[in-house]
């Protein structure tokens, strides 16, 4: 989970910018559990400095201010990437799991 | 998802405190030290969490941050020297004080001399011991009672009469130059501080003013940097009556 953490947040920004209860919100609720501010923020902070994502913070309604997160072009071209990368990874790896593909004979 | 409030339980204040502790040790800048505190009190409020289940101990989260940091020698050159600097004049100063005040020489040891440089050599090496400093309050303490306690074994030390000692010099050039040098360091310091963002304030992204600017903040670093000429002038004050 910890491997495909990245490029899910960056996915969860490819709509649009959004802040960090926003992001968690999403990715539980496309089922991939609670994600715990420890293990997203420094991983934003992180995409921050290598200029995937550009912050910005906007005054709260009522409540605290947010800290909106988006994607810079470079984000969204790094995002295509690694969703690139994963699909590869995947298909090869169902391919692999597939119980109706034919097993190759280990000799002793 | 529904917003729950804002937790302010003394436990958070602590993690908090803990945090801004931990990235000002790293030397982050307290514009970046502001906007991790007000994320963090973001996602808190909106998941009513504390703060310590919500991001883990803030040691390691300071750390996995990895926010960039000033140069590693920038505090050293902006406050640790000065400051030792500071202090040296001042022990001189009060070592010539009492020569002054008595109508004596200014008499040293070599033992007194090694007793007197040990704070200044202690303060030199703070680099090296200064994260275990301030996470435990008894390193402060011995820290201050081994300062007190070479000052005062200094003093013990003291060679009473010419013939002991290992070096004799007129107290008044010495009294005149350590004052002229913490003069000009408190001059230096207080220039230094008045730029704007020198003090490296936290700066809440949202009121996008510094929270280490009120009145008190500054009375505070204006004492701060005036400390050695202030006891110095009472130092001299209290010789004074016994000359």
């Amino acid at each position: 989970m910890r491997a495909t953490l990245g490029f899910l947040a960056l996915r969860a920004l490819a709509a649009g910018p959004s802040y960090g209860y926003a992001i968690i919100g999403d990715l539980e609720q496309h089922g991939f559990g609670t994600i715990k501010g420890g293990t997203l923020y420094p991983l934003l902070t992180r995409y921050e400095t290598a200029g995937l994502v550009v912050t910005e913070w906007r005054a709260g309604d009522g409540g605290p201010g947010r800290k909106y997160f988006a994607l810079t072009d470079h984000g969204r071209a790094e995002l295509a990437r690694l969703s690139a990368d994963w699909q590869r990874f995947a298909d090869t790896s169902i391919r692999y799991l597939d119980p109706e593909r034919p097993t190759k004979e280990t000799s002793q | 998802m529904t917003r729950t409030g804002t937790p302010d339980t003394s436990t958070d204040k602590k993690w908090f405190d803990e945090l801004v502790l931990e990235l000002r040790l790293q030397q982050v800048n307290g514009k970046a030290i502001g906007d991790t505190v007000a994320s963090a009190r973001e996602l808190l409020a909106d998941t009513g969490q504390s703060a310590e289940d919500a991001f883990g101990p803030a040691r390691e989260y300071a750390s996995s941050l990895e926010l960039p940091r000033a140069p590693q020698y920038e505090w050293m050159r902006t406050a640790l020297w000065p400051a030792m600097v500071g202090l040296l004049a001042f022990l001189l100063f009060t070592q010539a004080a009492a020569a002054w005040a008595l109508s004596d020489l200014l008499l040293f040891s070599p033992a007194q001399l090694a007793l007197l440089s040990a704070p200044v050599v202690a303060i030199a090496l703070l680099p090296l011991y200064l994260a275990a400093l301030v996470r435990r309050i008894w390193a402060v303490v011995a820290l201050v009672v081994f300062g007190g306690l070479a000052g005062f074994l200094a003093s013990v030390v003291a060679p009473t009469t010419r013939a002991d000692a290992w070096l004799a010099l007129d107290p008044v050039p010495w009294l005149v130059g350590c004052a002229l040098v913490m003069v000009a360091l408190s001059i230096l310091l207080t220039v230094r501080s008045r730029r704007p963002g020198s003090g490296d304030e936290i700066i809440d992204p949202l009121a996008d003013v510094s929270a280490g600017s009120s009145l008190g903040a500054r009375v505070g670093m204006l004492v701060t940097n005036w400390m050695f000429p202030l006891f110095s002038l009472i130092m001299l004050g209290l010789t004074s009556l016994f000359r």
